[in-house]
């Protein structure tokens, strides 16, 4: 088995090969990703016949981030062609004398209305004529698109209308993505927008697929947004269930992490460049139903992952106000960090460099050369404009990251009705070891954890990601008997059943939900569907938002099937050995919000398990640093990990 | 203080704002706070400065303050205490908008270190006509006045405030369900601030990080009116009517710009009119807020230090200062959107490359409702129109603008929950005014009803269409159709009337203004 997240910069992957660990690390071939991907297995040296290949890829995110995406058209039912540039009638910033928003994806020439009208209890109030089927496909095909998106008003009550035209343009060449069969969900709007974005990306999704498929004959399954993989197949139908896979392998690989070392509920936290990942996860992975990518809403289940725009690239500066301001604005991967040699704007890493907690000769592991010098040139200006030393400087510009942070990590626990001090904040990603502590000490959440192979803690989740089919559809009924649920149920379950046996997974386990809310709300509760479910929906609901009420009528809004499994776990690497007492490369003077103290700094590969020393000290590997302050305690706990706790 | 000091408290108390805002957000009842978001939550200092606001309205941006300094002058507040109030003439914007006020203690202390306040959009408010924005002539026709009054004591509901509440509107159920996730969201800004004290190091370190807050963005104001070249700057512009006879209504202003101050004096603006499109003078200083901190270079933390850079004068009894009793609800939607086209004019002369032409310049209220099965039903909404061109391009389509960003009901929602049928949803092609940059294009809605209803139309720029700058032309004014048995005829924008089953209501919105001179065409 073989794991493969591509990045922006690196391409990694991690292999299972007779129970070891193998590992790749390859520049990301931008014009071609596959091809990282074949220099990788070549690398390897794995017969590529056998091997299955998990993959997480941005072949979709990129096509549509960068509108490379495919030619469209859209039908609507007419009348409602607009529904995609209309979208919810907002601008995206309030304060803003000349908003922008992207223009649609498909052009007003390639949106065609068909006379048809379903009603909201799925009663048709006008019949689709087949006449009117014929003159549709030859107004599509006319347009010459590559593939055709089609959601109509309502098809989430009665598919029947979207059925007729899907049948007449299945076997006509284009990608055809059909709204009730992607999300069979009410709201016009999310519904048709989420159906464009996979017509867009279908084709490159489609061509990618194909082609790497016959370089992985073992086997290619695709890595979605939720966290669980698919069929290559089922990913070149549906790809936009992977736009926002790209975070994901991270943090399906910090929970197994976290599992193997018995950490029970975690925050995730990775820091890269100019932004910041963090989410939650109590016992099983947190999911949104819609989120939303480059102004788009997208309706397909993600991992409830909350992005902030502070990384270690963010630049510093004083505003005309008098206050200190890191971020959004980032020096990103090019020119970076001013250390890094080629920019000149105070960074984040620019300011951990300053202050000693980073350490110069260890970037990936000396291969790339920082300048301290010209870190301190970089922050020199803004310190004169404070009136302060250049190590007071960047001493603020990292609390200010930090408290940035803070506020995300605010959001996802907190506001969701959470206590921080019941987790365990799980860094990884470049910098995000650096900033940990200090975070969890704001926070007052119990420990830090940083997993081996911070850096490859992506390629490390796909590896270990389990299948994942998710089906929604729209109930809308208030009070349901529990005859009447069950009977919906078994409905979606034998749509299921017919797309899952092409998956072909082994060991399969259904779970059931529903979206809830009381009759007369607007947003919904996810609950698991069983004989309690009223309850459950009340207790939710009492700890998200402070009250609920037994007397109040309930809706159930969605029904909820997915379908898991086929995951296996990977065996653990094999623990190198180690010397008992590991020796420190270097001791240094290091700033912490305190004062200053002499910090040791030791390599990770050194460190045995069960291993423990005082902070303050530095521990630096390959793409990863971890600060230990004063007052905390590191110990090496039984998988490797590193395990910061407060003295 | 500080600069890191200052970013730190400016993140910790907007996020207070914005976690209130989430909640009020996610509990209330009604689709218009839930979905179309027709709400804002704040936090005020000790003596009801405000500190932070979670952003979510321009219009409330201004207006909120008056609101808890009318609770905390009439209404002695306590632990636990909660007052609401909706008057125009005390605190309030329009009736529509209920406005909840509580005081934050520490356990054992006499006064409060803080306030909470939300203010949150009712689809009905009672009056004579549903959803409260009826053709009114004065504040008593338009519903139900609540001066500030405690209507939460000691952390319990007062039963006879909130049945004398809810006797005077049509969906009780739904106000019930609102007020309290006001409360909640009260509840939820009380306990974070509480906690935020401790981590702040105490009261007094906390006041005086409010305090630099609002010197903060006073600073960053001055910066940005240092930019304006100094002057004065005039400009005028008109309302078509007031519904009731009054036709072309004149708002002017002077904006004197220098020293980094700015006075903006409306003398010469119309007398207030008997027809509901008074603004009170919250809603006027609301606009002058929005315009002023949409041109800073950078985001301003939305707190009382934006203001203290600017001087309104609005004379009492004219259209940007409405006396009791007027009617106001068109003040708040409609003429606060006048008051920036106004406000952006007589700015495009001091920064012509840096002002848009004209947006829709009016929210297009609609309001209806009826009984159906002996159930009554409201609904609001209000329809985006097109954003005017700038020098940078061109304008957006089938956007909010300026004094409003809430979102439309979906098509399906709609359907499902309100005995309507909407037939068409379309950008309305062509209504933006032509130029180098073209203004954005407003939005026809067909709605077919099912049921009878009364329906109340408020809306603006059907006779005096969005004005164009540097050469560029007029946006397309709006027009209203009732559709009755086939045949269309026009009904005024702002009324009041009857439908049966069957009748459509048709209404195009406004397209901007274009920016530069159009290219010619052979």
């Amino acid at each position: 088995m073989i794991g493969v997240d591509t990045g922006g910069t690196f391409t990694d992957l991690v292999a299972l090969v007779g129970g070891r660990i193998r590992v790749a690390k390859l520049h990301s071939t931008r014009d071609d990703p596959g091809r990282a991907v074949r220099d990788g297995l070549r690398a390897l040296a794995i017969d590529r016949r056998t091997a299955g290949l998990h993959y997480g890829t941005t072949v979709a995110t990129n096509a549509l981030l960068e509108r490379r995406g495919a030619r469209v058209v859209l039908v609507t039912t007419a009348g409602f062609e607009d529904v995609i540039e209309i979208g919810r009638q907002v601008r995206p910033s309030l304060y803003d004398l000349e908003p922008r928003r992207p223009p649609p994806l498909v052009p007003r020439t390639r949106r065609l209305g068909v006379a048809e009208r379903i009603l909201a209890d799925g009663r048709v109030e006008r019949r689709l004529d087949r006449r009117a089927v014929v003159r549709l496909v030859e107004a599509v095909l006319r347009r010459r698109p590559d593939a055709v998106a089609v959601s109509l008003l309502h098809s989430y009550a009665a598919p029947r209308h979207e059925r007729l035209i899907g049948r007449a343009l299945a076997a006509r060449g284009v990608h055809l993505t059909l709204s009730h069969r992607l999300v069979r969900e009410h709201r016009e709007y999310e519904r048709t927008a989420t159906v464009v974005v996979n017509a867009y990306v279908g084709p490159a999704m489609t061509r990618h697929l194909g082609t790497l498929a016959r370089a992985a004959s073992g086997g290619l399954r695709v890595m979605q947004s939720s966290g669980g993989l698919v069929t290559a197949r089922t990913a070149a139908a549906e790809p936009v269930r992977t736009i926002l896979s790209g975070p994901a392998g991270g943090v399906v690989g910090a929970v197994a992490a976290a599992r193997r070392a018995g950490l029970g509920p975690i925050v995730t936290l990775d820091m890269g460049g100019t932004s910041t990942d963090v989410s939650l996860v109590e016992g099983r992975l947190a999911y949104r139903a819609e989120t939303s990518i480059d102004g788009l809403p997208v309706r397909v289940p993600a991992l409830d992952i909350h992005t902030v725009g502070a990384g270690g690239g963010s630049l510093a500066r004083l505003d005309a106000g008098g206050a200190l301001r890191v971020g959004p604005e980032s020096a990103g991967a090019d020119p970076g960090p001013a250390c890094y040699g080629r920019g000149t704007g105070p960074t984040v890493t620019d300011a951990n460099l300053v202050l000693g907690r980073l350490v110069e000769t260890e970037f990936l592991g000396g291969a790339l050369r920082v300048d301290r010098g010209r870190a301190v040139a970089a922050i020199a200006p803004l310190a004169r404009r404070l009136g302060r030393s250049i190590e007071d400087a960047a001493a603020g510009i990292v609390r200010v990251a930090t408290a940035t942070m803070e506020r995300a990590v605010r959001v996802i626990t907190i506001e969701r009705g959470h206590d921080p001090r019941d987790f365990t904040l799980v860094a990884f990603g470049g910098a995000g070891g650096a900033h940990a502590a200090e975070l969890a000490a704001d926070l007052g959440l119990a420990r830090v954890y940083v997993p081996r192979h911070p850096g490859l803690l992506s390629a490390w989740g796909v590896l270990a990601a389990e299948t994942i089919r998710d089906f929604t559809v729209t109930l809308r009924a208030v009070e349901p008997t529990q005859a009447a649920v069950g009977r919906h149920f078994r409905r979606l379950e034998r749509t299921v059943a017919r797309e899952v046996r092409r998956e072909a997974l082994a060991r399969r386990v259904l779970e059931r939900a529903l979206d809830v809310r009381y009759v007369g709300q607007a947003y919904e509760v996810q609950v698991p569907y069983g004989a309690g479910w009223r309850a459950a929906f009340r207790r939710r609901h009492a700890a998200l938002f402070g009250h609920a009420d037994a007397r109040r009528p309930l809706e159930v809004v969605a029904l909820r099937v997915r379908v898991r499994g086929g995951a296996r776990r990977p065996p653990d690497d094999p623990l190198p050995r180690r010397a008992r007492r590991p020796s420190s490369i270097a001791t240094r003077r290091v700033v912490f919000p305190e004062g200053s103290a002499p910090t040791a700094v030791y390599r990770r590969a050194d460190l045995a398990v069960g291993w423990a020393v005082r902070g303050p000290v530095i521990v630096c590997e390959y793409s990863a640093t971890t600060v230990v302050p004063p007052g905390w305690r590191l110990h090496v706990d039984r998988t490797a990990g590193l395990v910061l706790e407060r003295t | 203080m500080d600069a890191v000091t200052l970013a730190i408290a400016n993140q910790r108390l907007a996020a207070v704002a914005e976690e209130m805002g989430v909640v009020l957000g996610r509990t209330a009842l009604s689709p218009n706070i839930k979905e179309r978001r027709d709400f804002s939550c704040a936090v005020f200092d000790a003596r009801g400065n405000l500190v932070a606001q979670a952003a979510h309205i321009p219009v409330h941006l201004g207006s909120t303050p008056l609101s808890v300094r009318a609770a905390i002058a009439s209404v002695p507040l306590g632990p636990g205490d909660v007052a609401v109030l909706n008057d125009p003439f005390a605190g309030g914007t329009h009736l529509p908008d209920v406005t909840v006020v509580a005081p934050v203690f520490l356990p054992a202390a006499r006064r409060p270190f803080a306030y909470v306040a939300n203010r949150a959009h009712h689809a009905d408010i009672g009056g004579m006509a549903p959803g409260s924005m009826p053709l009114a002539t004065s504040i008593f026709q338009e519903g139900f006045r609540l001066p500030p009054v405690r209507l939460i004591a000691g952390g319990r509901p007062q039963p006879e405030v909130l049945s004398l509440f809810l006797a005077n509107t049509r969906v009780r159920e739904e106000r019930e369900g609102d007020l309290m996730a006001q409360w909640a969201a009260l509840r939820v800004g009380m306990d974070r601030l509480g906690a935020l004290v401790t981590r702040t190091g105490g009261v007094r370190r906390l006041a005086r990080q409010m305090a630099a807050l609002q010197t903060y963005s006073a600073a960053l104001m001055r910066a940005s009116l240092a930019r304006i070249p100094p002057g004065v700057y005039r400009a005028r512009d008109l309302l078509d009517d007031d519904g009731l006879g009054t036709e072309r209504i004149p708002i002017a202003v002077a904006i004197a710009i220098g020293r980094g101050k700015a006075r903006v004096d409306f003398t010469g603006s119309a007398s207030q009119t008997r027809g509901p499109v008074n603004a009170n003078f919250a809603v006027t200083r609301s606009a002058v807020l929005y315009v002023f901190t949409a041109l800073a270079p950078e985001p301003i933390p939305p707190n009382e230090g934006l203001a203290w850079p600017l001087r309104i004068v609005a004379p009492e009894g004219s259209i940007v200062h409405a006396r009791f009793p007027a009617a106001v609800a068109g003040g708040n939607v409609e003429t606060s959107q006048r008051i920036v086209d106004v406000l952006l004019r007589a700015l495009a002369r001091a920064l012509p490359a840096r002002i848009p032409a004209a947006s829709a310049g009016t929210m297009n209220n609609l309001a209806l409702g009826g009984v159906i099965e002996g159930r009554s039903f409201a609904y609001y909404e209000t329809l985006a129109g097109g954003a005017g061109a700038g020098p940078g391009g061109a304008g957006l389509s089938a956007v909010h603008t300026h004094m409003t960003n809430t979102m439309n009901t979906p098509v399906e929602a709609l359907e499902a929950y309100y005995p309507l049928r909407v037939r068409r949803q379309a950008v309305r092609r062509g209504s933006g005014g032509r130029g180098r940059h073209r203004g954005g294009d407003g939005v026809v809605r067909e709605l077919e009803f099912l049921a009878p209803a009364e329906v109340s139309l408020l809306a603006e720029r059907r006779r005096i269409p969005p004005y164009g700058l540097a050469g560029g032309e007029a946006g397309a004014p709006g027009r209203d159709l009732l559709i009755r048995g086939g045949r269309a005829r026009r009904i005024a924008a702002k009324a009041s009337f009857s439908v049966e089953v069957g009748d459509r209501l048709r209404i195009e919105t406004p397209g901007g203004g274009g920016f530069g001179r159009p290219r010619r065409r052979r």
